[in-house]
């Protein structure tokens, strides 16, 4: 729910104020976010109209969040975004039909009984960890293995991460569960991110993208700085592979377009938006003269379709959803015409 | 208010004597998740959390007035040596509920429950209505058998419902690689045998007079399928349909695959959490998904029946209990690092 | 194919994995080829001819190749034993998976050919390999022995 900004200037000056925004020139319609409201609190922090002005009893508190007629919602990015990143086992199962919310309270307190035990780091998928295990197979019954992390996955006290290195010429690959009570320490040797979610094409990469000496030292970063992303692009051993990483739209390898053949790269083109052949009124959405369009709106999407047809034709990597607002009017459009 | 409430002034016999022939009262509980924990030699195991929610008795029937429906002619020699117990859980507004509903919780003073369970019992097992039933009913090492209702996945065909082979992907087959294929052959048998196993609806139907499961040694449900209880006011047989179908007496198929309830015997109890009521149980396997309502009872299995005597009748309820049991074998999460010793 | 249309239409979230598609289960079979990894005479000729040994034999109920399982291979034109010391396939968590299946050969009374093994060694062929041992039969350990590195 949103509540309406009063149009009075005085009034809605007090509520730009007490937001800490500054007050737009414009005389349009705001909208405030109500999820910041506290209607029963007596404490009201930032009461606009607690003098002066007759302050409306629902009207308590404004919220943190001016919300423009265009749906367009400025947020400052929160610590909850931050965590969400850094510890990902805490956020709710992805399958809503597996949540409870008692489950999941327990599940929680059993995870911060164990990060009270050991130290449970910070890491994302490309940092460099070193994990040691208490391992009943073992000659001393440690094992300590370092490597870069490929693969988080998992909620709850399911969570699972992967290590790769590459050790005397062979890759060798680990997966450990973040609560298992047998490890006894996790180090982060060097905090950092890769340009993409899964780094499972460093088994196709050359050997020395996921070598990492069992001895390496652990690299501290100042404080507050902000996680380093490691721009390198990884260079990948000749095809045959184990997946065909040229559809996936990786990041972090280096030329694959060059690595592929002319059919491999049609096919890549027409797997990139699979259900493009299928859209019936893709033909008629952009070439269309709808009835009340303005000319300027016709001719945009004139251009664009000409533009991406053409864009198809070169088998170039353009997409040819450029302008979502223009679409957006044009759906806008039909579905007059069609009423 | 002079008048007091029938719960404040319930008597437990305590001094009720267990032995091995006896019977207790079960509970019921509500399937919440499951997840991982480890035991202390490092292994991970899965298990199933089950909440005890809100349990109290309603009503206890001696022997001798239990006369439950009959659907078939009985075979049951213990017929009037066990009792019934029924319990309650979880309270609702009354306002949702047929009156007639409500009338069978104005004896005991208690607001409706929404699901009803009816237990059987020896006699010297019988609580008094309004005692409420707790997690602590049961220890860390007890096994139970659990009795829920299956997953529903629909109309299914044969290879799922029934495990059948299929037909070749190639070599000839067209249009009937997962068909059940010749389902009987001519002459006087010239029809559909009853019983064949065919496509249909597979876990948790919802059709009144469906299949349903009778096991020989399942007494306790044998009648489950139709709840009738006296209303001591207007003395009228009342039909509850809350949760538990009714069937009309229809004709009975043992199945064993697509049954709609379904108990899971000997399941151990790894944890109790007395605060939540919740209980964690080895194992994945119990029937019903993320929500369902489950029936706990204690084992029937021989080797893992009760040796020493369980809570009996129920566990006082107490409230200087720990918050946790948790079974030897398992590791707590605020326990130090697993550490191995050299031999 | 169905992943990338569903990492296309859901990037970041998990929930888009409703239609399930297998991958590869790089399965110890039958005929599979494997990589010797030991210095065995023969073993390092076959690998250096780029003619690796073939399966044709797993001594197990399943005849697919566990870690640990013993194997009979077509090397060179004879038949030789060997041990499994490290799979491709997906193994439980702390067990390590490795780039190739790599393979140890033995000869009947258990002992290696070779006198040194080129590869990291998962610890837990320490139990499994001493589970096997027998007092009279063969012994499996001293392969054990001649490991250089175990991750």
């Amino acid at each position: 729910m949103f509540l309406n900004v009063p149009q009075d200037e005085k009034r809605r000056k007090k509520w730009f104020q007490a937001v800490l925004r500054d007050n737009p020139k414009t005389k349009s319609n705001f909208f405030c976010c109500e999820d910041h409201f506290d209607f029963e609190c007596s404490g009201r922090r930032k009461n606009p109209e607690e003098e002066g002005v007759a302050a409306p009893t629902e009207e308590g508190e404004a919220s943190e969040t001016v919300q423009e007629r265009s749906g367009r919602c400025v947020r400052k990015p929160s610590l909850a975004e931050e965590y969400k990143q850094a510890y990902p086992e805490f956020l709710p199962d992805p399958n809503p039909k597996w949540r409870n919310s008692l489950r999941e309270k327990l599940e929680r307190m059993d995870m911060l009984k164990r990060r009270n035990q050991i130290d449970i780091p910070e890491f994302y998928v490309g940092s460099i960890l070193a994990v040691t295990i208490s391992d009943p197979h073992a000659q001393g019954k440690t094992n300590r293995f370092v490597g870069i992390c490929i693969e988080r996955k998992g909620c709850g006290l399911r969570a699972e991460f992967t290590l790769r290195n590459v050790v005397d010429h062979h890759g060798v690959e680990v997966r450990y569960e973040l609560y298992d009570p047998t490890i006894q320490q996790i180090q982060v040797l060097r905090l950092e991110k890769r340009l993409d979610n899964k780094l499972f094409y460093l088994r196709d990469a050359l050997p020395e993208y996921s070598t990492f000496p069992f001895d390496m030292e652990p690299e501290i970063l100042p404080e507050g700085a902000p996680i380093p992303v490691n721009p390198i692009k990884v260079q990948l051993k000749k095809r045959p592979w184990l997946e065909r990483w040229e559809r996936q739209e990786l990041q972090g390898v280096y030329k694959i377009s060059k690595m592929i053949n002319k059919k491999q790269k049609k096919n890549r083109i027409l797997r990139r938006e699979p259900w493009v052949k299928y859209d019936l009124m893709k033909e008629y959405r952009l070439t269309a003269g709808v009835i009340g369009w303005p000319a300027a709106r016709r001719a945009r999407a004139q251009y664009l379709y000409v533009k991406c047809s053409k864009a198809h034709e070169r088998e170039t990597e353009f997409k040819f959803v450029t302008c979502p607002n223009t679409l957006g009017s044009v759906g806008h459009a039909v579905r007059r015409a069609v009423a | 208010m002079t008048s007091t409430s029938p719960l404040a002034n319930v008597q437990i016999n305590f001094n009720a004597e267990w032995n091995p022939r006896t019977r207790r009262v079960g509970v019921i509980a509500r399937k919440i998740g499951n997840y991982p924990i480890w035991l202390k030699n490092g292994k991970k195991v899965q298990t199933t959390l089950l909440q005890v929610i809100d349990n109290h008795v309603i009503k206890y029937i001696p022997p001798e007035e239990f006369k439950p429906m009959l659907i078939r002619k009985p075979n049951w020699r213990e017929k009037r040596t066990l009792g019934c117990l029924l319990v309650g859980a979880e309270t609702i507004d009354p306002s949702t509920v047929t009156k007639d509903y409500c009338g069978l919780f104005n004896a005991t003073g208690m607001l409706p429950k929404r699901y009803l369970c009816r237990f059987m019992i020896t006699p010297n097992a019988a609580l008094p209505p309004g005692t409420p039933l707790l997690a602590t009913h049961y220890r860390v090492g007890d096994y139970l058998d659990i009795r829920a209702k299956t997953i529903d996945r629909g109309f299914q065909g044969v290879m799922k419902r029934w495990g059948f082979k299929g037909m070749p992907a190639s070599h000839g087959v067209t249009k009937t690689h997962r068909r059940p294929g010749n389902i009987g052959s001519g002459g006087g048998k010239a029809r559909v045998w009853p019983g064949t196993k065919m496509p249909g609806h597979m876990g948790n139907s919802t059709k009144a007079g469906s299949k349903i499961e009778i096991a020989g040694s399942e007494i306790e449900w044998k009648f489950a399928t139709r709840i009738e209880i006296e209303n001591e006011n207007k003395m009228k047989k009342i039909k509850c349909v809350i949760k538990i179908r009714i069937s009309e007496g229809k004709k009975m198929q043992t199945d064993t695959s697509t049954r709609v309830w379904r108990t899971l015997r000997g399941v151990k109890i790894l944890r109790i959490d007395t605060k939540h009521n919740v209980l964690w149980t080895l194992g994945v396997a119990i029937p019903g998904e993320t929500g369902a309502m489950c029936y706990l009872f204690d084992t029937v299995l021989p080797l893992r029946r009760h040796k020493e005597p369980p809570p009996f009748p129920t566990h006082p309820p107490s409230a200087d209990l720990p918050i946790e049991y948790i079974h030897e074998s398992v590791h707590d999460f605020s326990d130090p690092t697993i550490t191995f010793e050299d031999n | 194919m169905f992943k990338t249309i569903l990492h296309k239409i859901h990037p970041v979230s998990q929930t888009a994995r409703t239609i399930h598609t297998t991958s590869c289960l790089n399965e110890v079979r039958l005929l599979c080829r494997l990589r010797v990894v030991d210095n065995s005479e023969i073993g390092k000729q076959a690998m250096a001819e780029g003619k690796p040994p073939r399966i044709i034999c797993v001594y197990n109920k399943q005849r697919v190749g566990y870690i640990g399982d013993r194997v009979l291979v077509a090397i060179k034109g004879q038949k030789k034993k060997g041990i499994l010391v490290g799979l491709k396939q997906t193994q439980n968590t702390k067990v390590p998976k490795f780039d190739s299946n790599n393979v140890a050969l033995i000869d009947d009374s258990g002992a290696p050919l070779g006198t040194r093994i080129h590869a990291p060694i998962p610890t837990i062929l320490r139990t499994i390999l001493k589970e096997r041992t027998h007092t009279k039969g063969a012994d499996y350990t001293k392969l054990l022995s001649i490991a250089t590195k175990f991750v």
